[in-house]
């Protein structure tokens, strides 16, 4: 019985080497390999989508592959097996910076070209990476778009989720120069944090909505701030008396901004970056895109300007109720 | 055929079930995936799943007594921090922090251990309360986001160099496994194992001292878990408290698929193994398959998922193989010791 069951091993082991002959393998298309923080994430759903498109405009092939689960080592295994599959270039949304910076280190010295692009990995693992915003993007689209919905006119409010948070006070601080600058009939009045909940949130602006009566904005810096204010502002029956914009998902935010509570929700335009990323990608691949460039064509996005080794995506994308419903990230 | 003949032969059926099992995965990868079959590729299977090897091994003399360890892959997560501390806070070489993340991997173990032999409480219960327990700490020391980095290319080459054309950390994997493997079938420490999960209070009156051989093997188990911590850290390049989550289950799949008897008394470290690299080449397998195409669309997005369907039809399908066969033995034995009174010696 063992004796046979050995023999039959044996008998399949000798088919190998006629099985691995019947294979072909199609090299002379560019290979593109693009890797999310996590695959089932909406965000990187419509990243795909756009990265899509663009490896079908480039006529590449494009891989796109990530963690399904929260092992940090997965990343990089992924990684790995594109080394192995010998793609041409690899880009990245770095989930854990340190640890995928040792795969993608490797890839390149396997002469792969690595580009990032949502989350950036160490600096020399990278050749560039594809920014999404920059902090003064975030910040004067925010103000700007308040000061349209309220005319630049009127006390106005912030929530944002920490107080020591590095990003959200940078954007913050970007908000009050521009304001400043253009905007000198506009006054903030009060800055509160919400630890990135969005009950603190409901319950910070409806603090906010009794002790200024005359508050024109909020504007939510942190994304459980903006469906928090929303919330409170509807209870308070102030719907549409004062503007809420802020920075988050449409989709958790789709219900406020149908119903006219939240006019404006800022993001960048995820299904472009990923677009963007795949274009910069192959630039890099085919030696189009070199360090020292000062802005490269990014297919249907047009000329794309390059600062140091960011290529900057551009302006956030304001959704509204006009255009939120096309969105579903 | 004596009653433990049998039973050998048993065993040795689950294992040659599990060499076919992983020739049909080869054959079956080879011919759908790309690059399957290459030196890089294999390299990379066995280097992406050493540390749930380690952790195999280890949990396969914790199994053998009737035990269970589920806190391995959190004790990964509080060892690679600690080790994270020791090289990047007190500026301890990577190798003295290795060698000492091991020894906190081995207390952890003893304090199983200690709860399970001394205070006689179940492993399942002890070992699920630290399987919280060295995660909270790992993310309590980090608060849950800080991370170590930047160790020296000489120790980060553990995780990603090759010796003699093999990742450096099969090596290690190697020495441990012999290891494991020499003290489980060739002393008679680690046949008291068996015997312990085969029956305790047996093994007690054989003159066993049950309680020391049993803290023994939730020791090793934590040292083990702690040394896969340090080759994670060294693959990966950063520690992080939530290195190694769920590995425990991975680690007692390979067990179980290798064939050992969750409730102790029987199996092999060689069955570990086999079940090891079936799972290994299942994971690996699958995402080189990813590249394919049906009906023109990329399934890129189904391979990786398929992973845990596929890893639990095949742990059910070896275990009801194993039970069937296991009936099927029984009943011709049965058979053959009512028929064997009327045959006459002269047949065979």
């Amino acid at each position: 019985m063992k004796r046979k069951t050995f023999v039959a091993a044996l008998a399949l082991l000798a088919t190998l080497p006629f099985i691995s002959c019947s294979k072909s393998e199609s090299k002379s298309k560019l290979t593109i390999a693009l890797l999310p923080k996590s695959k089932g994430n909406q965000y990187f759903v419509t990243c795909e989508k756009g990265a899509r498109t663009a490896a079908a405009e480039l006529g590449a092939e494009l891989k796109f592959d990530g963690p399904i689960n929260s092992d940090p080592a997965k990343q990089n295994e992924i990684v790995e097996n594109w080394i192995t599959d010998g793609v041409d270039v690899i880009v990245a949304a770095c989930e854990n910076k340190d640890s995928i910076s040792t795969a993608l280190k490797k890839a390149q010295s396997a002469g792969i070209k690595v580009v990032t692009y949502d989350a950036d990995a160490q600096t020399d693992a990278r050749s560039f990476f594809v920014n999404q915003a920059t902090a003064q993007g975030i910040g004067e689209q925010l103000i700007d778009t308040a000061a349209a919905l309220t005319g630049g006119e009127g006390e106005f409010a912030i929530i944002t989720g920490t107080l020591t948070a590095a990003n959200l006070n940078e954007w913050i601080k970007y908000i009050k120069e521009r304001q400043a600058a253009k905007y000198p009939n506009m006054k903030l009045v009060d800055t509160k944090p919400c630890d990135d909940q969005k009950d603190k949130a409901q319950q910070e602006a409806t603090n906010l909505l009794s002790a200024y009566p005359n508050l024109k904005a909020i504007i939510g810096v942190c994304s459980p701030s903006v469906p928090g204010a929303a919330e409170a502002i509807k209870q308070a029956g102030k719907a549409g008396a004062v503007k809420l914009v802020g920075l988050g998902l449409p989709s958790e935010n789709k219900a406020y901004v149908k119903e006219g509570v939240t006019q404006a929700v800022i993001l960048w335009n995820v299904e472009e970056l990923g677009y963007l990323s795949v274009m910069a990608g192959a630039a890099v691949a085919k030696g189009e895109l070199v360090a020292g460039a000062k802005e490269f064509s990014a297919g249907k996005l047009g000329v794309k300007s390059v600062v140091g080794d960011n290529i900057i995506l551009g302006k956030p994308f304001v959704f509204t109720k006009e255009n939120i419903d096309q969105f579903d990230f | 055929m004596s009653k433990s003949t049998a039973f050998k032969s048993l065993l040795a059926r689950h294992e040659a079930v599990l060499v076919l099992v992983i020739l049909v995965e080869v054959v079956l990868f080879q011919t759908l995936g790309r690059n399957f079959l290459i030196g890089r590729n294999i390299s990379n299977v066995f280097r992406h799943s050493v540390e749930i090897g380690l952790l195999a091994v280890a949990m396969t003399p914790v199994i053998l007594t009737g035990g269970i360890d589920l806190s391995v892959g959190s004790m990964m997560g509080l060892c690679a921090v600690l080790f994270g501390m020791m090289v990047n806070s007190l500026g301890m070489d990577p190798w003295v922090a290795g060698l000492a993340a091991i020894a906190f991997g081995a207390l952890g173990g003893g304090v199983n251990a200690v709860l399970i032999t001394r205070l006689n409480l179940p492993p399942l219960i002890v070992t699920l309360g630290t399987f919280s327990l060295f995660r909270g700490l790992a993310e309590a020391l980090t608060k849950g986001a800080e991370s170590y980095s930047g160790f020296s290319p000489s120790f980060l080459a553990l995780g990603n160099a090759d010796i003699a054309g093999l990742p450096a950390q099969i090596w290690v994997f190697f020495t441990v496994a012999a290891g494991i493997w020499v003290l489980v079938h060739h002393t008679t420490f680690g046949r008291s194992f068996r015997a312990i999960g085969f029956s305790p209070e047996g093994a007690r009156y054989a003159g066993i001292p049950v309680a020391r051989n049993t803290s023994l093997a939730y020791i090793i188990a934590g040292a083990v878990a702690g040394l896969a911590a340090v080759i994670l850290v060294a693959r990966l390049g950063e520690a992080r408290a939530n290195a190694g989550i769920g590995y425990e289950l991975l680690a007692i799949t390979a067990v179980v698929l290798g064939g050992v008897s969750i409730f102790g008394g029987s199996g092999t470290v060689g069955g570990t193994l086999l079940g090891w690299v079936a799972l290994a080449f299942l994971n690996n397998g699958l995402t080189r398959i990813s590249d394919y195409r049906i009906m023109d669309q990329p399934v890129a997005s189904v391979a990786r998922e398929l992973s845990g369907l596929l890893t639990g039809l095949l742990l059910l399908a070896a275990l009801a193989i194993g039970a069937s066969t296991k009936t099927l033995a029984v009943r011709r034995a049965r058979k053959q010791s009512l028929s064997k009174p009327t045959s006459t010696p002269a047949t065979s």
